[in-house]
């Protein structure tokens, strides 16, 4: 009884900080979505208060600052989108392989996966851009797209391991007893079941993909831009930008990413990251 | 057979790069001039010597010792208040995610506004309490680096709470009741119930938070450009500096390789420190 009274004090409490950091981890996003509407806040008046009235002029504005918005939104989801379905399918492969084999070093192989999904961008691309430049994949769509799969493979990799190392693998011995092949197997009876964990990681890698700055910057002078690139542009030359047009900017660009995690919730709930031989989650 | 998609896509994009790039360092080759020479150490000799270099070793150390465990333990909090059905779960996770779809670098365009001092929140909020005005933190050498932690941890806490929330979810609620019976109070059941169970899992999350903090590059690039002067100068802006803006290619790609070397070490100490735990 006593348990049951303070839980349900602990669970009103819960709510209320649940609510408080809610709000504060979002306001400084609602401040942003507001200024895209024009509203700004005055802090030169006591009290501070609020001018300007709601306005979408704001978002047609951002096409005036930069002509190719639009266009750069379109490469950044092309990129993005293939990117991501490229690593997930050379990384599902690779995972149930190491998933399935038991050779000497096989954890720790599994966990330099993960150190390699850890090391920062700025560790190879600098060699990058210039191997790049040599092989004349510098400036392309397609240059672009294959190092953004290759960068978030690590951690694709790591994610599905986790999720298919759990996996019984009765229905695999059956199909093999039917006479299935590999690629069969895989794609009839593994795929399936791992289909949660598989979407899971497709989302993760494109909103990681989405949001890459360094990679396609130096895979790139100008040509090929996406979102991020374009956003670092603003600053490094120094381009006036008014903060209502930036602001707009970024909420175009925060949108379809808020979109998809809205849409896909419950698939993101079987994204887990699972140490090798720790305890069974999720 | 199930492994050469993922070698071909890795060893092209990922490790011959590295690796190419590692022997040049060695060199005095740069993609601009036509003939090289082989320096041995030179160029590493030449970074470390580098007062500047030391001073974005110095930044980005306090950077990851004060990031890293405010977003780890942010983190954890966070996700055991979202660790029991709860109403409108699925609406907190969801905006709870939010901050980390926002890409650092969008992340540093909204907070180099959010900062300042006419469009800001702070002088929103003290004009309120009939404080003065102040400057944005940015422009300032002593708040710089903290106004940059903080923007950080903004951004990358509700990540980690995304990344540890199945985590505690798998605890079984009979172990959390034992410990309330028990009458141990709050810190005592984090500490006995969650973190032993939670150990690996926040290893591998406190890993990719490391590597992503020894990186820090967008934010800052963004938010302060790694000023006022060299307080917030990171060594992945030097780098990015000497290989592209100064066009000292061999001193930028050697500072990278520190880079990396540094991520080896934390990740040759995650690997034993794993195995030693799941061991015991």
């Amino acid at each position: 009884m006593v348990v049951r009274v303070s839980g349900r004090r602990e669970a009103v409490i819960r709510l209320l900080l649940l609510v408080a950091i809610t709000a504060a981890f979002l306001l400084p996003l609602a401040w942003t979505a507001l200024a895209s509407l024009g509203v700004l806040p005055d802090n030169s008046s006591r009290p501070p208060s609020w001018r300007g009235r709601a306005t979408l002029d704001h978002f047609s504005e951002i096409v005036v600052a930069e002509p190719a918005f639009w266009q750069e939104l379109a490469t950044s989801t092309l990129a993005a989108l293939v990117a991501a379905c490229v690593t997930v399918a050379v990384s599902f492969p690779a995972a149930f392989a190491l998933a399935r084999s038991r050779f000497p070093g096989n954890r720790t192989l599994t966990q330099a996966f993960l150190v390699l999904a850890s090391l920062p961008a700025m560790a190879y691309v600098i060699p990058l851009s210039d191997l790049s430049r040599r092989v004349h994949l510098i400036d392309t769509l397609a240059g672009v797209t294959i190092s953004e799969a290759a960068v978030t493979a690590p951690l694709a990799v790591f994610v599905l391991h986790g999720s298919l190392s759990r996996l019984s693998t009765e229905w695999e011995e059956a199909a093999v007893i039917d006479g299935a092949g590999l690629v069969r197997i895989l794609g009839r009876v593994v795929l399936p079941i791992a289909f949660p964990s598989v979407a899971a990681t497709l989302l993760v890698m494109f909103v990681l993909d989405w949001n890459l700055l360094l990679v396609p910057l130096v895979l790139t002078s100008g040509e090929v831009k996406t979102i991020p690139v374009a956003l670092s542009d603003f600053f490094t030359f120094e381009r006036e930008l008014d903060w209502p047009t930036a602001a707009a900017a970024l909420m175009v660009s925060l949108a379809p990413l808020a979109l998809l995690v809205g849409l896909f919730h419950q698939a993101l709930e079987s994204f887990a990251l699972r140490a090798p031989g720790g305890p069974d989650i999720g | 057979m199930l492994l050469a998609p993922l070698a071909i896509l890795l060893g092209g994009w990922l490790l011959v790069p590295a690796l190419v790039g590692l022997a040049a360092t060695l060199t005095t080759y740069s993609p601009l001039s036509t003939t090289f020479a082989f320096v041995g150490g030179q160029n590493y000799s030449r970074v470390i010597a580098d007062p500047q270099f030391g001073v974005a070793v110095r930044n980005i150390v306090i950077f990851t010792l004060v990031a890293v465990p405010l977003e780890l333990s942010l983190g954890f909090l966070i996700a055991y208040l979202l660790r029991r059905p709860i109403w409108g779960r699925s609406w907190w996770r969801i905006l709870l995610l939010l901050p980390w779809l926002v890409s650092p670098i969008a992340s540093g365009v909204m907070w180099h506004y959010l900062l300042a001092g006419a469009t800001g929140i702070a002088n929103f909020a003290l004009g309120w309490l009939g404080g003065p005005e102040i400057a944005s933190p940015i422009g300032d050498v002593h708040l710089a680096l903290p106004a940059t932690i903080a923007v950080e941890v903004w951004r990358v806490t509700p990540f980690v709470t995304f990344l540890l929330l199945p985590g505690m979810t798998a605890i079984p609620q009979e172990r959390w009741e034992q410990a309330m019976l028990a009458g141990a109070p709050l810190h005592r059941r984090l500490l006995d119930v969650a973190i032993p169970d939670m150990l690996p899992l926040l290893l591998t999350v406190g890993m990719l938070l490391v590597g992503l903090s020894l990186g820090a590059f967008d934010t800052v690039l963004i938010l302060t450009g790694g000023g006022p002067g060299t307080a917030t100068l990171t060594p992945a802006l030097y780098s990015y500096d000497r290989a592209f803006v100064t066009n000292d290619w061999p001193i930028g790609a050697a500072s990278a390789w520190l880079i990396a070397a540094a991520v080896g070490l934390v990740g040759a100490v995650y690997v034993q420190l794993s195995r030693r735990w799941s061991s015991a």
